[in-house]
Formats: structure tokens, C-alpha cells, sequence
């Protein structure tokens, strides 16, 4: 289950607890702030939900959790340009683990942090013998120059439209004004082991990722 | 933009205070003196002391995080043209760039912008209202952010050339440091914002709000923060720049 720790737990956990009951919140873009209609949704669908959740034991609440893809479930599969506008399916990596990570965008800086964090422990990643891939809605253009100017050794994803992060279940913060950042662990069979949330401190998703690889 | 090609000289005309900075200077303070007195009178007449003093301690702390906000504001987005805080803006800009002018600024020069906003606001409340505690926050705060200016002077001054009261007030952290507000000056320029205590500081860049904010008016809005791009050489001191061609 992803350990959601930072410094804005809250807003982590409230729109977790949301996501089951989300779909009409999820439909609409996924980065707006909830208008007034959705944000009575918001409040009406926490207080269902728990209500609802009440005697069920944690482990079925972790599934109820990530209602698109979860712990322990084979990730379903895309096709999207790379940097260099090469189409990449997730398939092509079988029999490898795969670290895959989605950011809110190329150039902020706690996404610069982020990638360049994984490139310096890329050498690790490899002594693992795990892929890294980064995906957001940048295009390929923007992905090429970012790639290049941090001298990224990975793949860098293009989902336009933010398809895949919407396909995926990626929680957004800030009550939705952020797109969120989370990491996928995927086994070497592509079943999800990890999944890690934490918008504020980017390069933990380094160490999280590593310390989890280096125990599998 | 003349200001910001060429640093003013010591004996600069700019850096000079006019009768018409002095004149705004004394109507700010003569609000700001206005409002202690209803909380003080205020205060005897209703029997209230705790009350006026601890709404005046959280202007003080309030007026720290207020200073810290607007400094944000104001370094990442807009320019010299944004309507009425444009000569602000493009005053802060400059001081990235030349932060040791603000030591040759004189008093009045570098305080009458401030003292004008601060006419303007409290004139209205000392006439609308009465009750001493309220009165006692407020002449606090507006106090902290008139003087503001004069405290970030201080934070660029050498321990040697300040006033020793002003030194003890900086090491005791009730004004905001030279150590704390030096580290403003340098890259990554996205930190210590806050210039009255500088109380705010670590509990603003170590919760991350600001980097918070700017990610959702980036995705919000669109808009890039000033902090976010490689630094300028309007953002690079000089001396640095001097420094790195030695």
C-alpha cells in the first residue's frame, strides 16, 4: 500500500478515502480544484464511505483505496511516446521489474529533484535489474529537452491528456489542484508491489523504491 | 529599468529621502501612534490589559508571516508594469541585484512606500473603530510592516556598523537576522522570505508552503514563479558575478 508521509497527510488521506466513490470527481480534469457541487460530493462521499467502511477490516480497505490499480494487481498495459517520440508499451518490459514513476511536470522543481535523484542511484537500479521509466503529460518535445538537459539516462513517458494517470487512479493533492506524485514498483511479471505517494519530499521515492527492491 | 542597469552610487540621488518621504513617513506613524493610543486608553478605561497586549503580540508574529507573503508575492510573479505594487516589484528586483544599496538608502527613502500603505489602511480603522484589543493588534502589525524595511536594512548591515541594541534584538531572533536573511541572497533565492522576526522562516520553507503554492499556480494558472528558472544575472549579485570571473 503506498505510504502516503508528507507533510500534507491530510489531504493525502482525504482524497484517498474519496477515490472509491470519486467517479463523478474523477470525470471531470483531474487537476481542477472541486467547484461548489463536486466539493458537497466531496464532503457527502467521505461521510458515506466511512460510515460504510466502519466494521471492515484494513486489508479490504486497502483495496477499497486504489480503486484503479492496485497492490498485488497486474498493471494494465499502455502505449506512449517516448522522448524521442518512439511509441512504448509497458509489455515490452516483462521480465524485469519496472520502477515507474509519475510526476506532476518537467521543469518544477520538485520534479527536477526527483528525476535527477534517480538518475544519480541509476547505477543501482540497474545492479537491481530494474527499469525506470517517468511518465506525465508533457509532451515529447518537452520530455527530450528535460531528458537532455539533466542528462537523464531513462525513458521519459508522454501521456497527453493525462490518460494513463487518470486510467491508473493516480491521487491528486491539494484537494485536486495538484497532479499527484506516485511511484509503481512492478514486479518482473508486471504485478504491482509497490506503490508510493509522496508529492513534497521527491526524493524519497528514490530511496523507497531501492530500499524495496533491494529486499525483493 | 534605469534603476536596474546600473547600481546607484553611495551618493545617489534615489537613495536620498525627500520632504515628501518624510511627510508620509510621519502620517504613517502618526496612524500607527493613533491606534496604540485607543488600545492603551482604551485598555485603562475598560479595565483590559492581557487582552491588548497578547492581540498586539500576535500582530508581531502575524506581521512576520504577512512580510514573508508579500516578499514571496512579489520577487516570483509579475514586473514593473503590474498596477500599483509594479515600483515595488521592480524595486526588489534591483535589490537581488545590488541587496547592499538598501544600507545606503536613508531612513525615510527606503520606509515611505510602506508608511503610505500604511496611511491608508490604518487612517480608516483608527476612525472606524474603537475596541482596545482590536486596536491592539493592529497598531503592532501595521508597526512591524512600516518598519520592515528598516529591520531587512538591518539584516544587510555589519555587525560592527549596527547599533548594539539592534545586534542583541537580531541574536535573540525578535528581529530577523543577517545569517538568516543572507541565505535569501543565495541560490536557490526560494527561501527566508519573511523580514520582521524571521520567526516564519524555517516553519514556511521547512513545511513547504510556498513551494506548494507556486506548484498550484503553476498548474492552476499557468504562471511560472520568478524562483523557479535558472537565476538571471538580475538575480545574481554583482560582487558574485565579479567573484566567478576572478
Amino acid at each position: 500500500m503506498a505510504a502516503s508521509s508528507s507533510s500534507f497527510t491530510l489531504c493525502n488521506h482525504t482524497t484517498l478515502r474519496t477515490l472509491p466513490l470519486r467517479k463523478t470527481l474523477v470525470t471531470k480534469t483531474q487537476f481542477s480544484v472541486p467547484t461548489k457541487s463536486s466539493e458537497s460530493n466531496f464532503f457527502g462521499s467521505t461521510l458515506t464511505h466511512s460510515s460504510y467502511i466502519s466494521p471492515v477490516s484494513s486489508s479490504s480497505l486497502k483495496g477499497l483505496i486504489f480503486a484503479k490499480v492496485n497492490k498485488g494487481q497486474a498493471a494494465p498495459d499502455f502505449t506512449l511516446k517516448d522522448q524521442n517520440g518512439k511509441p512504448v508499451s509497458l509489455k515490452k518490459y516483462k521480465g524485469k521489474p519496472v520502477v515507474l514513476y509519475f510526476y506532476p511536470a518537467d521543469e518544477t522543481p520538485g520534479c527536477t529533484k526527483q528525476a535527477c535523484a534517480f538518475r544519480d542511484s541509476y547505477e543501482k537500479f540497474k545492479k537491481a535489474g530494474a527499469e525506470v521509466i517517468g511518465i506525465s503529460g508533457d509532451d515529447s518535445a518537452s520530455h527530450k529537452a528535460f531528458a537532455s538537459k539533466y542528462k537523464l539516462p531513462y525513458t521519459l513517458l508522454s501521456d497527453e491528456g493525462n490518460k494513463v494517470r487518470k486510467d491508473w487512479g493516480v491521487p491528486g493533492d491539494l484537494f485536486g489542484a495538484l497532479p499527484g506524485r506516485q511511484t509503481y514498483v512492478l514486479d518482473k511479471n508486471g504485478v504491482v508491489q509497490l506503490i508510493y505517494n509522496n508529492q513534497f519530499q521527491p526524493e524519497k521515492h528514490i530511496d523507497e523504491t531501492l530500499k524495496f527492491l533491494k529486499a525483493a | 529599468e534605469q534603476r536596474l542597469a546600473s547600481p546607484p552610487l553611495s551618493n545617489d540621488p534615489t537613495l536620498k529621502s525627500t520632504w515628501t518621504h518624510r511627510l508620509w513617513v510621519a502620517a504613517g506613524c502618526t496612524t500607527l501612534f493613533v491606534s496604540l493610543a485607543k488600545s492603551v486608553i482604551g485598555g485603562f478605561d475598560s479595565h483590559l490589559c492581557l487582552e491588548p497586549a497578547l492581540a498586539g503580540y500576535a500582530g508581531y508574529i502575524l506581521a512576520d508571516l504577512g512580510s514573508g507573503v508579500y516578499h514571496w508575492a512579489i520577487d516570483n510573479y509579475g514586473d514593473e508594469s503590474t498596477p500599483v505594487v509594479g515600483t515595488q516589484i521592480e524595486a526588489f528586483q534591483g535589490h537581488h541585484k545590488w541587496p547592499w544599496t538598501i544600507t545606503r538608502r536613508q531612513f525615510a527613502n527606503n520606509l515611505h512606500a510602506l508608511a503610505q500603505v500604511i496611511t491608508f489602511t490604518v487612517l480608516p480603522l483608527d476612525l472606524a473603530f474603537n475596541d482596545p484589543v482590536f486596536h491592539g493588534f493592529v497598531c503592532t502589525f501595521a508597526f512591524c510592516i512600516l518598519f520592515s524595511q528598516q529591520f531587512h536594512a538591518w539584516a544587510h548591515g555589519t555587525k560592527s556598523k549596527l547599533p548594539p541594541l539592534v545586534v542583541a534584538l537580531q541574536d535573540m531572533g525578535l528581529l530577523v537576522s543577517r545569517r538568516q536573511h543572507a541565505e535569501h541572497h543565495r541560490a536557490p533565492y526560494n527561501n527566508n522570505y519573511c523580514i520582521v522576526s524571521g520567526a516564519w522562516n524555517n516553519v514556511l520553507d521547512e513545511s513547504k508552503v510556498f513551494e506548494a503554492l507556486e506548484m498550484v499556480f503553476y498548474f492552476q494558472l499557468g504562471v511560472r514563479p520568478r524562483s523557479w528558472s535558472e537565476p538571471n544575472s538580475d538575480w545574481i549579485e554583482e560582487t558574485e558575478i565579479s567573484n566567478n570571473q576572478a
